[in-house]
């Protein structure tokens, strides 16, 4: 999605036509907010749409990019929320290309991941692999790695690889539009004046 | 051989406003920069969202290793930050360096923060009996501050509090819901929480337009919605004619005639490292506090073997920092759950806790003078405190979600007192790439400082709880440095054996050289030093005019007592 963010050209021009519109109230998401005012028949409303095209992993064996990809959706998995709107979660965000990306380029990553990888396929036997789990199981064993009152002595390697896998899955979700619009991040928009407080019956801000 | 009337080294707040002034009264002017100019349309990339940056705003791994932190970033073209000029530290000295030397130097980045320093700071030595007062009162400054406020644009309130002099303002950003909780919490704890003042536009300004609130400055604004030496100081010299910027040219030394006078520059140019002499009637040194300290002390000669100007003995010397370090954070259970609010506009810092110890007496506290708290957090662009919640799957997901308007810090801003300690000098064995000797740093915080920093994260904790907020923690005490806010290496005062400038930033050994950045203030107060830079950098540059037509900055003039 390279060449999206506006030109200072663009940007004044938009902050001009902002002076006019006494109403202004900011745009709702700053690329295709800007196509909006620059080019109103670009806009697109609707769902963001996900391009599924085919990823060839640069570092990752396939075998291993499926549990990358399998691990992350565990991590941040699509979810149902409010007023019952499906809220896309890693897989849909394509934070397995990310997390791939991110290995290929730093060697220093490359021996935890490999070494953790081994580690959970091992944890997960008699089964083949961690994938060949029921999800059930494969939760199951994540707990046993996510939470300190469910860790056993002797898994460490675990443990940390766990710690390892759920930050790049926090680096590689929140960093798409999909994971900054499941927070609804407010900045990087236009405003119009200053956003402040609207809730001024409640100056406290206790239960809004 | 051309001859100017001034050279001007450095283009940042105190050179920019330098250069803008002496250009505007007729005189030709050239200014050095040790880098290059800045292109805001594609050196600056704060508008893009972290998934248009090829490692999504966490840099590649080779720019990781080199990169100085803060601001040196994706965000930002990796030539931005200077990472070719060496500096040495002394064995003990942790030294955070964020230099930018493209056009307009840091003032591209920031943080506008813009209070005026008062005769609480300038008298303070009568006051607390430590150190010497700045030769300068209040009443001295007090014009100049309000002609740069008017020609930058400061948003603030009018707050009649004795440790911050009231300026002329825009109307000030609006609060935040965090901002009123966490004034209810200081009211209680009976400190203050007020509007900060900053130098950002919530008006148009001549032909500034408004700030847009994207929430992302310290990346650079593309379009001048906030002080900077290039969009606001530089034009208006350049449209006088009087002006040439020489870019990618590095000042080494102050050249000096037979009677030890200043009469040029020798720089060495970045890119082809030839030398390079330029000829002016006065030299101005702005390349900001321990740059301009490592020029002169690196201006030796027959008639200053210690460096030019140096009589004293003090060139260098009492070099003072911020301490910077986070005294907790943790989260506002108040807004768990709440919608997403903009709570990132102006990277979070509308508001402060201005200085409120030894207000009333100077000697109320454990250590003398004062600190100041910014307050940070709502909805920032990567939620960090994520990979301290336990957990996965959608329950954590939601838990982020549910935390997401909620984190909140605050910064402590302390400043360090003069001390023997703290100081700057010439690596004496290595030089640089552009084979120029080293500055070497020495520094260590002092106990007063650090008494300081102790206090606030008392202070912070009884905030924290007086608010109703949750305190997670604390960090550690950033390397000196990391502030940006250097001062001291040329400090002024009305005596020439103690001091190496004069109340006008005019050396007292060589009448024809001025220093025109933080390096001239006696310490670094509980503010920050940009808007001081630029009030005393005019008061400078105007002095040098009158100097100009008064006949005492021509060449064959004598030399003025």
């Amino acid at each position: 999605m390279a060449g999206q963010a506006p030109s200072r050209r663009e940007l004044l021009q938009a902050l001009t036509l902002a002076g006019i519109a006494s109403t202004f109230s900011g745009f709702s998401r700053w690329n295709y907010g800007l196509a909006e005012v620059m080019e109103p028949h670009r806009h697109q409303d609707g769902p963001v749409q996900i391009a599924h095209a085919a990823y060839t992993p640069q570092f990752f064996s396939p075998a291993q990019y499926n549990t990358i990809e399998v691990l992350t959706d565990l991590i941040l998995p699509a979810t149902e929320g409010d007023a019952h709107q499906p809220q896309p979660g890693a897989k849909d965000a394509g934070v397995a290309e990310f997390i791939d990306f991110m290995v290929f380029t730093d060697p220093s990553l490359q021996p935890q991941f490999r070494d953790g990888l081994t580690w959970l396929d091992n944890a997960s036997k008699p089964s083949a692999s961690f994938v060949s789990l029921a999800t059930q199981q494969q939760n199951a064993l994540l707990e046993r790695l996510a939470y300190k009152a469910k860790q056993r002595d002797g898994e460490k390697p675990g443990q940390h690889f766990f710690l390892l896998i759920r930050k790049y899955t926090l680096m590689g979700f929140y960093t798409t539009r999909i994971g900054l619009e499941s927070v609804d991040f407010p900045g990087l928009k236009l405003y119009g004046s200053s956003p402040g407080c609207t809730h001024h019956g409640n100056p406290e801000h206790v239960g809004l | 051989m051309d001859t100017y009337d001034v050279i001007v080294i450095g283009t940042g707040a105190g050179g920019g406003m330098a250069i803008k002034t002496l250009c505007e009264a007729g005189l030709k002017v050239c200014a050095l920069n040790a880098g290059r100019e800045l292109d805001p349309e594609k050196d600056f990339r704060q508008h893009k969202q972290p998934y248009d940056l090829k490692f999504r705003g966490f840099d590649s791994p080779a720019r990781r290793k080199i990169s100085i932190g803060y601001m040196d970033s994706e965000y930002v073209s990796p030539d931005v930050w200077e990472h070719d000029i060496a500096y040495s530290t002394a064995p003990g000295t942790s030294w955070t360096w964020p230099r930018c030397n493209g056009v307009g130097g840091k003032t591209n980045f920031w943080g506008r923060s813009a209070a005026r320093m008062g005769d609480i700071d300038f008298k303070a030595a009568s006051r607390d009996g430590y150190d010497v007062d700045w030769p300068v009162s209040y009443a001295d400054i007090a014009p100049y501050y309000t002609r740069v406020e008017e020609f930058i644009g400061v948003a603030s309130t009018v707050q009649n509090r004795p440790s911050n002099p009231d300026g002329k303002y825009l109307p000030a950003m609006n609060f935040r819901c965090m901002d009123y909780i966490i004034e209810a919490g200081a009211k209680k704890s009976g400190i203050p929480y007020l509007p900060d003042r900053m130098a950002q536009l919530t008006e148009a300004l001549g032909e500034h337009p408004p700030c847009h609130y994207c929430g992302n400055c310290t990346e650079g604004c593309d379009v001048g919605a906030f002080f900077s030496s290039p969009y606001f100081l530089l034009p208006k010299a350049q449209a006088t004619g009087n002006l040439e910027l020489r870019t990618n040219a590095i000042a080494r030394q102050v050249l000096v005639d037979s009677d030890g006078r200043a009469k040029g520059v020798a720089y060495v140019e970045r890119n082809t490292l030839r030398e390079v002499e330029v000829y002016a009637k006065a030299v101005v040194v702005a390349a900001s506090c321990v740059s301009t300290a490592q020029i002169l002390l690196n201006s030796r000669s027959r008639q200053w073997p210690t460096g030019i100007a140096n009589s004293s003995g003090q060139l260098g010397r009492n070099l003072c920092d911020h301490l910077y370090a986070t005294a907790g954070y943790g989260y506002l259970p108040q807004l768990l759950g709440q919608p997403s609010f903009p709570d990132n506009v102006s990277s979070a810092t509308i508001a402060w806790l201005p200085r409120w110890q030894n207000l009333d007496k100077p000697k109320q506290e454990k250590f003398i003078r004062g600190y100041s708290f910014y307050p940070g957090g709502g909805c920032d662009i990567y939620p960090y405190y994520a990979e301290d919640i336990e957990g996965f799957g959608a329950s954590y997901k939601a838990e982020i979600k549910r935390r997401y308007p909620t984190p909140v810090n605050f910064t402590t801003q302390a400043p360090t007192q003069r001390s023997d300690k703290n100081y700057v000098d010439i690596d004496p064995e290595k030089k640089d790439k552009f084979g120029t000797p080293q500055v070497r740093i020495h520094f260590e915080w002092d106990e007063n400082t650090l008494k300081m920093w102790e206090h606030s994260r008392q202070a912070c904790e009884e905030l924290f709880h007086n608010m109703g907020g949750v305190l997670e923690g604390h960090g550690e005490p950033q390397s000196p440095g990391w502030s940006l806010h250097e001062t001291g290496t040329c400090r002024m005062g009305n005596d020439p054996k103690k001091f190496v400038t004069n109340r006008f930033g005019q050396t007292h050994d060589v009448p024809n050289l001025y220093a025109a950045d933080a390096s001239l203030f006696l310490n670094c107060t509980d503010k920050t030093t940009t808007l001081s830079v630029l009030a005393f950098s005019l008061r400078t540059s105007e002095y040098i005019v009158r100097q100009f037509k008064a006949g005492q900055h021509t060449s064959d003039a004598p030399s003025q007592g």
